[in-house]
Parts: structure tokens; sequence; C-alpha cells
């Protein structure tokens, strides 16, 4: 492999990226070739970056990359360790899919909207997500985490004339400077220790640390990366930005953005700490469990399908979590093959939720563009006007809930397998908590399966809910070829696991010490075994073929024994009362009641029913209904945060003078003293 | 004419241009007149731009060249022409009436001179000097000097343009100090340092500008109106 030029592919990739963004900036004059050739070198791009990336990870050894900058104490130096190239290949994956969605996503575009901008923007968040995941300085790191943070801004406020997009960018703009306040703080203490600021001169720097200051340093950057993690509760900016985005950005975000966090925990908890304490493992999966099941809860009784999809992304960002946190809590007892599991569990989920929530966001928004509305219960029926849209949905929707043979079936089963083994093999009180996460994942997969059920049928199926969804046409050929392409990667990951796996072999060598695939593919690599005697075993290929199997035999015994049969087409589920209008239909609203009946302790449901009526109440001309969800963390923690914060800081109004002289003086005298009396000494 | 090689020579000459640039600052601070303001501006940038030559000429520091060559056509050349141009379009050219009174003023700035000078000292190693390094030591002093000066301009005067005046000469001022402690920042700095300035100068001369259309006057305190 030492003959593919990774630092020149690399470097490629990330001009291709950039030139698509200037030649972007055309686009007010040339819509139609701006389109083209910005989508052109996106793809470019993307394919440059994911061969560099797959050659440097089958290589396994790091890469480095370095641009001399001229500027002291920065180097712009890449490096592409297994772990980088890991992430940045699943970066590669989705980017390229999504790029040819905008193909055809852009063409749907408001003439009147500036693409240039957007372009120039979409491109700078892709350089930018590709240097953050490759950055072996803090400072580069830094500065890309923050270029990426403004160009997502600026995409999440494309739509600015609507007033809750701004709202919703600003949110996001406050949570991630907030959460970089940390990682600075983090990074710079970390500098000051390891007396460089090269992540190569970080990595097991944290190992010499008292217990204290490694304490500290790992809750700085677990709640700086936690904050783009979308972790439970500093989550509050994704369910808001990530649905105000284009679908293709917000693809990008939900898949990739979110990752940029997790890849943060994983190289601060493995690479730069050591050995981090166990309470550490314990808090990232007590963090992952609750945005795991609070995630999903939210998710089931939103009627926003983009806002949904966002919640679900918490949900699996905690999944991630849950694995990470389960595999930090084993190599602190010092089981590193346990820890293995857990870690590819953790790692294999970052690859799949990748790809199925990118697939699903890009499918939403077809749906989206074609009927002009988030809502769900003004959907529905759109699997005939749109059938392949729909069909990509529903791979999406099936991986996503963790069912058999799709690829999230794999790694949510791998996770299962570690947690029920931490069981068997911890201390005393530790080993309560693998059950009981292990049992809220369960729950939270089977909610995620509620969830997406409603998704697909409230909006899929049954009759159009509004006229705009009677009139939806089918997506865009290149947006339906981007779909596609992540379609098939889900069923390919999940039948393929087996094959998959072993690519994972040089992170766990990295970061752990030990290659898993040995024990992980057994059967001749035909199926998955968690390599503990007490774990199950599975065959994802063997199950797509009993699926297979038993959808063939009722349908060759149909063939076979109705041959000759009477067939009366008929409407269905009209209970023998033609006529049914989309008024009779289930509701996402609904749908989800029992649901919100149980868990009304955390929904705290509010609900409000006028009549009016004439002559009795029996006989209404008019009913209203009006029900609403507390948002539990803006109520309770984030409004009076922000109230107590602001009350605090109106008692420094008064040296806010509004007059320039004064701020000046106050620069001014503070110069002054610090020249004198600084640089004295 | 072998003279002129001799760094002695050099070292004089930097120190008088130096002082020239020096004075120039001082006198701006009593100067009332804009556009006599905006030519003492561009006289300064010219023995800034002459400085930093010499420095380049005996340290053989070719890169010097380019950022002397830049001050001379952007500080000397360009930038004046677009204050004058900003002085024109507003059409104030009335005295300045600055918050503290001249003679005060200019005492202040003899202080900060003092300041300069005592701060510059502690960089000030003499068993580390040898003739070429001494050459801009001297300058360090003036350089600091002409930072404070430059911030009290901006804090004395009430017009939006004198106040851009102020940091442009402040910004002259860590020019003059990077040339005289390390021979000029790396070149992508220092060209990122021009563009900033020039950027600065176009947006403070269109605020200036709408200050003054505003309120029909460029006295930045009436600012104070915007505050929430």
């Amino acid at each position: 492999m030492n003959q593919i030029p990774i630092s020149g592919l690399f470097l490629g990739g990330l001009t291709s990226y950039a030139a698509a963004g200037l030649f972007g900036l055309s686009a007010h004059r040339y819509r139609r070739a701006t389109r083209i050739v910005f989508c052109a070198f996106t793809c470019l791009g993307a394919l440059l970056e994911g061969i560099a990336s797959l050659a440097a990870l089958l290589n396994a050894s790091a890469t480095l990359i370095s641009i001399p900058s001229g500027i002291p104490f920065l180097q712009y130096t890449f490096r592409l360790d297994p772990v980088s190239s890991y992430f940045n290949l699943a970066f590669a994956v989705v980017s390229l899919a999504v790029s040819v969605y905008s193909l055809g996503y852009l063409d749907g575009f408001d003439v009147r909207k500036p693409l240039g901008i957007f372009c120039f923007f979409y491109s700078l968040l892709l350089v930018s997500l590709t240097a953050v995941f490759t950055a072996n300085n803090a400072f580069l790191f830094l500065i890309a985490w923050e270029v990426m943070a403004v160009s997502a801004y600026f995409l999440v406020c494309f739509d600015h004339e609507r007033d809750e997009n701004k709202s919703a960018g600003n949110l996001f703009f406050v949570m991630s400077h907030v959460g970089t306040g940390a990682l600075m703080a983090g990074f710079l203490l970390l500098g000051t220790w390891a007396g460089s600021l090269d992540f190569s001169a970080f990595h097991l720097a944290g190992a010499a640390l008292t217990p204290i200051r490694q304490g500290s340093l790992f809750l700085l950057f677990f709640f700086g990366f936690g904050v783009k993690a979308g972790m439970i509760p500093v989550h509050i900016w994704l369910p808001a930005a990530h649905p105000a985005a284009p679908g293709n950005v917000s693809a990008l975000m939900s898949a990739i953005l979110i990752k940029t966090g997790i890849y943060g925990i994983i190289r601060i908890s493995f690479d730069f700490l050591g050995l981090p304490p166990l309470w550490c493992g314990l808090l990232v999966l007590a963090a992952g469990t609750a945005s795991a099941i609070l995630g999903v809860l939210y998710a089931l009784i939103e009627p926003d399908l983009k806002r949904m999809l966002a919640y679900s992304t918490i949900e699996n960002a905690g999944i991630i979590l849950m694995a990470l946190g389960g595999s930090m809590v084993f190599r602190s007892y010092g089981r590193p093959a346990l820890a293995a599991v857990a870690l590819v569990a953790c790692l294999f989920h970052i690859f799949n939720h990748a790809v199925f929530k990118s697939l699903l966001f890009l499918s939403a928004g077809a749906v989206v563009h074609a009927t002009g509305s988030r809502n769900l219960e003004r959907m529905g029926g759109l699997i005939r006007p749109m059938p392949l849209t729909a069909l990509c949905f529903l791979v999406g929707a099936i991986a996503i809930s963790g069912l058999p043979p799709l690829n999230g079936f794999v790694s949510e089963w791998l996770t299962y397998q570690a947690l029920l083994g931490g069981f068997g093999s911890t201390l005393s009180l530790t080993r309560i908590v693998f059950p009981v996460a292990g049992s809220l994942l369960a729950l939270t997969g089977a909610l995620a399966a509620a969830c997406f059920v409603r998704a697909f049928g409230i909006g899929f199926l049954a009759l159009p809910r509004s006229p705009q969804a009677g009139h939806a046409h089918e997506a865009h050929p290149a947006m339906l070829a981007g779909m596609g392409m992540l379609a098939l990667l889900c069923i390919g990951l999940g039948l393929g696991a087996t094959v998959c796996l072993p690519i994972l072999d040089p992170l766990t060598n990295q970061l752990l010490g030990v290659g898993m695939s040995g024990n992980l593919v057994v059967h001749g690599g035909l199926a998955l075994s968690p390599g503990s005697p007490t774990g199950g075993t599975v065959a994802p290929a063997g199950i797509a073929g009993a699926l297979i199997l038993l959808a063939l035999v009722p349908w060759a015994l149909c063939a076979i024994w109705w041959r000759r049969g009477r067939k009366i087409p008929g409407p269905a589920w009209d209970c023998g009362l033609p006529g049914l209008t989309e008024y009779n239909e289930f509701t996402a609203t609904a749908f989800s009641k029992p649901l919100r009946m149980i868990f009304a302790a955390l929904y705290q449901p509010r609900r409000e029913i006028q009549t009016e009526f004439e002559v009795s109440a029996y006989y209404p001309t008019s009913v209203r209904f009006e029900s609403e969800v507390a948002p539990a963390f803006e109520t309770h923690f984030y409004s009076p945060l922000v109230e107590r914060i602001m009350a605090r800081a109106s008692r420094f109004r008064t040296i806010q003078a509004g007059g320039i002289h004064a701020y000046l003086a106050y620069i001014f005298i503070t110069l002054v003293v610090l020249l004198v009396f600084g640089v004295r000494s | 004419m072998y003279f002129i090689y001799d760094p002695q020579f050099g070292n004089t000459m930097i120190t008088l241009m130096a002082a020239l640039v020096l004075v120039l600052q001082i006198a701006t601070v009593g100067q009332r007149g804009l556009i006599t303001t905006i030519r003492m501006f561009a006289l300064q940038s010219f023995f800034l731009a002459s400085i930093a030559c010499t420095i380049a000429f005996f340290n053989q520091a070719g890169h010097l060249y380019i950022a002397a060559l830049l001050t001379l056509v952007l500080k000397a050349m360009v930038l004046p022409y677009l204050l004058e141009r900003t002085v024109d379009r507003v059409g104030i050219r009335k005295e300045i009436e600055p918050l503290i009174n001249v003679p005060l003023s200019l005492l202040i700035s003899g202080c900060l001179t003092l300041v300069g000078y005592v701060v510059a000292e502690s960089f000030y190693h003499p068993e580390e000097t040898s003739a070429r390094s001494a050459l801009g030591h001297n300058t360090l002093a003036v350089a600091i000097s002409l930072f404070l000066i430059g911030f009290f301009i901006m804090l004395n005067r009430r017009k939006a343009l004198t106040q851009v005046l102020g940091l442009l000469s402040m910004e002259n001022g860590l020019f003059l100090a990077a040339i005289s402690l390390t021979y000029g920042m790396p070149l992508v700095v220092e060209l990122g340092v021009f563009f900033d300035v020039i950027v600065a100068v176009m947006v403070l001369g269109i605020l200036a500008y709408r200050i003054g259309e505003t309120f029909d006057s460029m006295d930045v305190g009436k600012l104070r109106s915007l505050r929430g």
C-alpha cells in the first residue's frame, strides 16, 4: 500500500473542497454551471479524501502532512493515524453521497436565494471538518473547530427570513462557544503540562498527571466536546439547529458534525489522558444512557419530521457514548479484550449512524422539498408519488431502529453484548450499572422502532393529509442517486459486517493495543461473536437469508394455491364503509398518545379543549384542541440560568458608559499600568 | 562615499529619523486642522519607511524592503488620499476641540514618552549588545511612546477621523517596534497587518462619513445615544 501517495491525495482533496467554494461564489451569474462544477468538485474532494483515508487506515501507521505557515507556534500539521483516518473516511463517504444529492437539491433552491454564499460556506464546512478530524496541533484544531462552527452557523441561518431559524442559529452559536471556551482552557492546560501543543506530544501526556488534574482536564474536554456531540443536558441547540438548515446541510451536521465531539472524547480519553480514572468512564456511560433514552422519548412525540430526526441523533449519540463509556470502564478494570469489543461497537455505530442518519435527513429533505412542510401531520400517502424516496427512508428507518439484517443492528447488538459482558466481569457496585444501562438501551431500541414506524407510517402511508402532500413529486434523479448510495451502504454494512469489522483492528490496536477481529468474526467469517463464551453469536447474512426465505415461502404457497382463485380488488381498511377521507386517519399525535401518557411525568403535557356550541354541548359548532409538551430542559434548567446570568450582568451595566472615549480610557489605563508594572519585573 | 556603509552612520540616521517620527507624533497632539494632521501622518509614515529601508540595508533583511515599500505606498500615499477624500465628502474641516486642552495634552505626551523610555529600558541588555543589534535599540523606546501617544490621541479627540489617525499612528508604533526588535515580523504577518489597516480605514472612513451624515458632526460622543 506504500505506493499510494496519501499526503498528495489528502491535500488534493482539501484543495478540491476549497476550489468548490471559490467556484461556487460565481453562482449569481452562472447558476446552473456553478451548481454542476461545485458538486463535481465536492465529489472529487470526497473521493480523494476517502481514498487517502482508506489507504492510511489499511496502512495502519500514522502519516504526517505538514505545511509551514510562517507564523510562530502554528504549523499546519495534519496526521492521518488510524483514528483520524477512520473518522475522515466516514466523513468522506457521507460527503460524497451528500454532494451527489446536492446536485439535484440545489436545483430546487429558490432563485432569489444566494446560491454562491451557500456554496462557499458549505465547502468551508467540508474543509474545516476534514481539518478537525486530522489536525495534529491544538492551535490548528481550535481554528478548524471555530471555522466549522461559524460556517455551520451561516448555513443554519441560511433561510434567515424565518425568525426561528435565526434564533436557532444564535442558540447553536452560543452553545458552541461555551463548549469551545472549555476546550480552549483544556488545551492550554494540557499544552502547559505537556510542554507542546502538538497532538503527538499530547500522546499519553495525561498519564503522568495527578488524578485531580486528570479529572479536571477530562471534565473540561468532556463538556466542550459533549456540547458538539449533542449529549444531554447540553443538547438544546441540536433540535433547533438541525431542522433549520437546508436538507443536505442538516444531513452533514447530524451525521458528521456531532461526530467531531465523539472524536474529541475518544482522542482525549484514550490517546491524551492515558488511563483516566474510573469515574470518567461511568460518567460517559451515564451521560450516554440519559441521552439515548431521553433523546428517543422526545423524538417519539415530535410532529416535525426533521426535529424528530434531530432528537433521534441525540439518541444515537447516546448509544455511541454508552459503548464508549463501557469501553473506558473495562479499560480501568484492566479488561482490554472487553474494552475492545465495546470500542468496536462504538466505532462501528459511529460509521453506521453517519450513513443512516444522513440517508434519513436526505430523504426528509426530499420530502420537505416536495411537500413544503416539515410537519408529519401534513404529509401522508407519499409512497405513491415518491416511491423511491419512500424506499430509501424505509431502509434508513429499519437501519436506525436496529432491526436485522441492516447495519444498525450489528453495532447495537455489539453494544448489548459488551454491556452484558460487563456484568460478569466487573466488581461490586459498578456491575449494577451494566444491566441497568443494557435494559435502558433495550428500551431505547424498542422506542426508536416505534418512533420510526410512526414516521414512516404517518408520513408515507395512507391518504395524503394535505393538498401539498397529494401533489408531491418524486425527487430529482441526482438526489435519488445520493440517497441510493447510502441505502446500499446500509445494506452492505449490515450484511458484510464480518468483512468490515477487521478494518477497525488498527484503531483498537492504536487505542488499546488489542486486535479484536479475530475474536469477533467467527465461523469462517460468517458470524459475529463478542469473543466470550457467555455471549451470543449472530450472522447478519444468515438472518437476511432467513428473512428472504420467510418471504419466499408464503409467496410461493400463494402462487401455488391461489393461482385459479378469484381476486376482487377493493379499498383497504374501510370496514365496509367506503368513502374514507384523510380526516379518518390516525394522526402522528394520536400514535404517540399512549407513550405520552406513560411518560407523563417527563413530558408534562398540557392540553386545552375549547368547545363552542349553541344548543347543547353534544352538538358543538366548533372544537379547538391544543396540546403541548413542556421542553423540560429549557424551562427547568436553561431559563433560570439565563435569567440569573442576565441579573448578574445588569450590575456591570454602569461601566458600559456607551461613549467611545470611556472605553478607550479603560484600555489605555490598563495598558499603561501593565507596561509599567508588568514589564519592569 | 564609503561612510554610508558604516553602521555607526546608520545608527545615527535611524535615531534621527525616529526622533522626527516622535516629534511629528507629538505635533499631531497639538495640531487642530484635519488636513494638516493627515499630511503629518503621511510624513511620519514616510520616515518610518525610511527607517525600515535603513535597517534592511544594514542587516541584509531582504523582506524588510517589501514592508518598507508597502508602508510608503499604503500609509504615505493611499491612506492619506482616502482620508482626505472622506474629509472632502463630509465637508468638515474646522478645528477640533480636544477633551483636554493643548498644553496639558503636550505635557501628558511628554510623560508618555518617558513611560516609553522606562519600559524600553528593561529590554536593553548592554552585555549582549553588538554594534549591529544596537542599531534599533533607541527606536524601541520611540516605538512604545508612539504607540502610547497614538492611543492618547484616540482618547483625547472627538472626531471619528482623528481617532482613525490615532489608530494608524499606533499601528506605526507597532511596526517600528517590530522592525527595531526583530527586523520585522514574518512577511505573512506583515502583509496581514497591512491588509487589516486598509480594511480598517475603509470601514472607519465609511463610519465617519455616516456619523457625519447622521449627526451632522463627526463627534463620536454622539454615539452615546445608541446605548440600549
